[in-house]
């Protein structure tokens, strides 16, 4: 019976806390304007990013092309075997238009077929094409010239395979024309079946947009919910809705607690939303990863969510909680290596480490992109606990719901 | 002999240097209404927070349903209702809603939450309205709301700091008549307000409380009788008498 009375009490004490995180939680869904922010917002910036920048992790280019050459066979012909080349599109521009963008600095590298390529083709010349660049024509353009050539190699060579079995069989009574329908099937079949073929495989970090975005962009938009807790709890003292809560039978641990769950629900909903989206549309995780990331989850949120009821307990107007918020989450997304990566060592590493966006950040990179599992993360989560719990204890010495009171 | 259900003794109260409350002593009768006036920044609001258990006095003790604030807050707050002068409501719910979870903070469980809580909005004239959001409830309508919050529970003893401020006369009547009612089924109340016609019409005694002292106390009329013919001299008369006519921040 005493346990049970016992029980009960505990299972009292917790129902408080909870009650006020469920009745903060349906007040969060019933605001469109916080959902929106919540969820919307990171969503739309990560499907911006991802539009910009995303979901290619191969070369995408444009050839500008200048043809000095009309009606010419061998020209005709490249510019038909350049159009068939996946991700390279073909621009043809006159030789004084393309001049003209050189000078401006438009175009880093034209590539240009001059008047008489086709002629030494057929000839048996060696032919030229001519690269016109500005400097060393950028990336962009040195992949295409080495495009260009190749292509332009590989007609050469077939070309010599033809003139070749001409001259090899001229005198066996086999008509032209058979000659040329069989080379020409032989080499279409080569085309189309390589006997060398190159495969694609990825080792370690995957270059997708994604995996290098997500962890990020999470991280960064959980945080933001520190200034949402900070100023809900200003918000709330100066309504008065803690005071008369402090009137009832609730005890301010209890509505510490009840507020530590509130923030923590909040920032868990928010997560929980990206990362099945992560999981669901961009099929980031393994089943396994997804769960190890629900603990990444877990354990950032409410590391989060600690510091936000301190930033809440120490500020005393809403403008002062969302300046110390909007500052502490800035320096931390900047120094977590949100944006970009953080050296390894250096003062920016030094500094890093007073980040709970970096601890946060390499704990899902080392899930999601290295494939290791949470025995790899310990200090990672380890880390985000004790700031939860540390956080926790000072947020409650600190809280006061109102200067001189409880 | 009347048995005096909460006895403040001596309270002291200062934030820095400032003395909010100097000293102040009172007592409340069982079933009473006790007016507690005063300009702005006089302490009425310190004292209330202290008496409902929110601020520590500095000093002094105050006695409620035989329990000692200082030592057994837990058994106070078990016994009081407080209505304070903001709209302390979580104005996205339903004025249902927000009682049913004030309730439960008092104790109630979930059954017993909801159906006392139709209960005093019935009482209150807002169970037609039961559902709706607060934020789209009218000024009188949200003071209405705010009073209905302070009886969940069982409490013996109401805190009503100001509230019928900014309201419309019908809803403002209608607040007399549920504290009156709440009066005549034994309810003890504690009632700030600064329209002294409603002090005296509800009011069995009034203090007047200035600089964080306790200036004047007795019954409405026999303070009125002290500055000259009672049915000639008004609350307010004798409130400007006493603390002054100068501006007050």
């Amino acid at each position: 019976m005493a346990t049970n009375s016992h029980g009960g009490k505990v299972l009292d004490k917790l129902a408080k806390p909870l009650l006020i995180a469920l009745l903060q939680v349906r007040i969060y869904l019933k605001d469109r304007a916080d959902l929106a922010f919540s969820f919307l917002l990171p969503i739309a910036i990560f499907a911006l990013t991802y539009g910009a920048f995303g979901g290619e992790t191969s070369f995408n280019g444009t050839a500008h092309i200048v043809n000095e050459e009309e009606g010419g066979l061998y020209s005709a012909l490249l510019l038909d075997r350049l159009g068939e080349v996946d991700n390279l599109d073909v621009d043809l521009l006159s030789a004084s238009k393309a001049e003209s963008k050189l000078d401006r600095v438009d175009l880093l590298m034209v590539v240009f077929i001059p008047s008489d390529f086709s002629e030494r083709l057929e000839a048996g010349e060696p032919a030229k094409l001519v690269f016109k660049q500005r400097g060393n024509g950028g990336d962009e353009g040195q992949i295409v010239a080495s495009i260009v050539g190749g292509v332009a190699n590989r007609m050469a060579q077939e070309l010599q395979v033809r003139n070749e079995v001409a001259e090899a069989v001229a005198d066996t009574g086999i008509s032209q024309s058979d000659m040329e329908n069989t080379v020409q099937q032989l080499l279409e079949n080569e085309r189309e079946s390589p006997s060398v073929t190159v495969e694609e495989e990825i080792v370690g970090v995957s270059p997708d947009i994604v995996n290098d975005l997500m962890p990020g962009i999470l991280v960064m938009f959980v945080l933001f919910a520190i200034t949402l807790t900070a100023r809900a709890l200003v918000e709330e003292r100066k309504r008065g809705t803690l005071e008369r809560l402090l009137t009832t039978q609730l005890s301010i641990g209890q509505l510490f607690v009840g507020k530590f769950l509130v923030n923590f629900s909040r920032g868990l909903i928010q997560a929980l939303v990206l990362i099945l989206l992560a999981y669901a549309v961009f099929q980031m995780f393994t089943p396994l990863a997804f769960v190890e990331s629900l603990v990444i989850v877990i354990a950032f949120v409410a590391a989060v969510s600690s510091l936000g009821l301190i930033i809440g307990s120490i500020a005393r107007s809403e403008d002062q909680s969302i300046w110390i918020a909007v500052f502490f989450t800035m320096a931390t997304v900047i120094l977590g290596g949100t944006f970009f990566e953080i050296p390894e060592s250096g003062i920016l590493s030094v500094l890093s480490k007073l980040s709970i966006n970096s601890y946060a950040i390499d704990a899902f990179e080392t899930i999601i992109s290295d494939g290791d599992s949470l025995s790899d993360i310990g200090i990672q989560l380890g880390v985000m606990t004790g700031v939860a719990v540390i956080g926790l204890f000072i947020g409650r010495s600190l809280f006061r719901v109102m200067p001189g009171g409880r | 002999m009347t048995e005096a259900y909460l006895v403040a003794q001596d309270l002291h109260k200062s934030f820095n240097e400032h003395k909010a409350v100097d000293g102040v002593s009172f007592s409340i009768e069982k079933g009473e209404i006790f007016g507690l006036l005063g300009p702005n920044g006089a302490g009425k609001t310190t004292t209330i927070r202290m008496l409902s258990t929110v601020l520590e006095p500095d000093s002094g003790d105050i006695i409620v349903g035989g329990y000692s604030v200082r030592h057994n807050a837990d058994a106070v707050r078990n016994l009081i209702g407080v209505c304070p002068q903001e709209l302390a409501l979580y104005e996205e719910l339903s004025a249902l809603d927000n009682l049913v979870f004030f309730g439960r903070m008092a104790g109630l469980n979930g059954k017993e939450a909801k159906a006392q809580a139709l209960s005093h909005l019935e009482l209150l004239g807002l169970k037609e309205r039961a559902k709706g959001r607060v934020d789209k409830f009218s000024g009188g309508m949200k003071r209405r709301v705010n009073l209905a919050v302070s009886l969940m529970g069982h409490p013996q003893f109401l805190f009503l700091d100001e509230p019928t401020v900014g309201i419309d006369p019908q809803s403002r009547n209608n607040i007399y008549e549920t504290i009156e009612a709440l009066r005549d089924k034994g309810m003890t109340i504690l009632y700030t307000t600064h329209y002294m016609e409603e002090a005296d019409r509800l009011c069995k005694r009034v203090a007047i409380i200035d600089g964080g002292r306790i200036i004047a106390l007795d019954t409405p009329l026999t303070l009125r009788s002290k500055i000259g013919p009672p049915e000639q001299v008004t609350l307010e008369d004798v409130f400007l008498r006493l603390t002054g006519r100068s501006l007050r921040d």
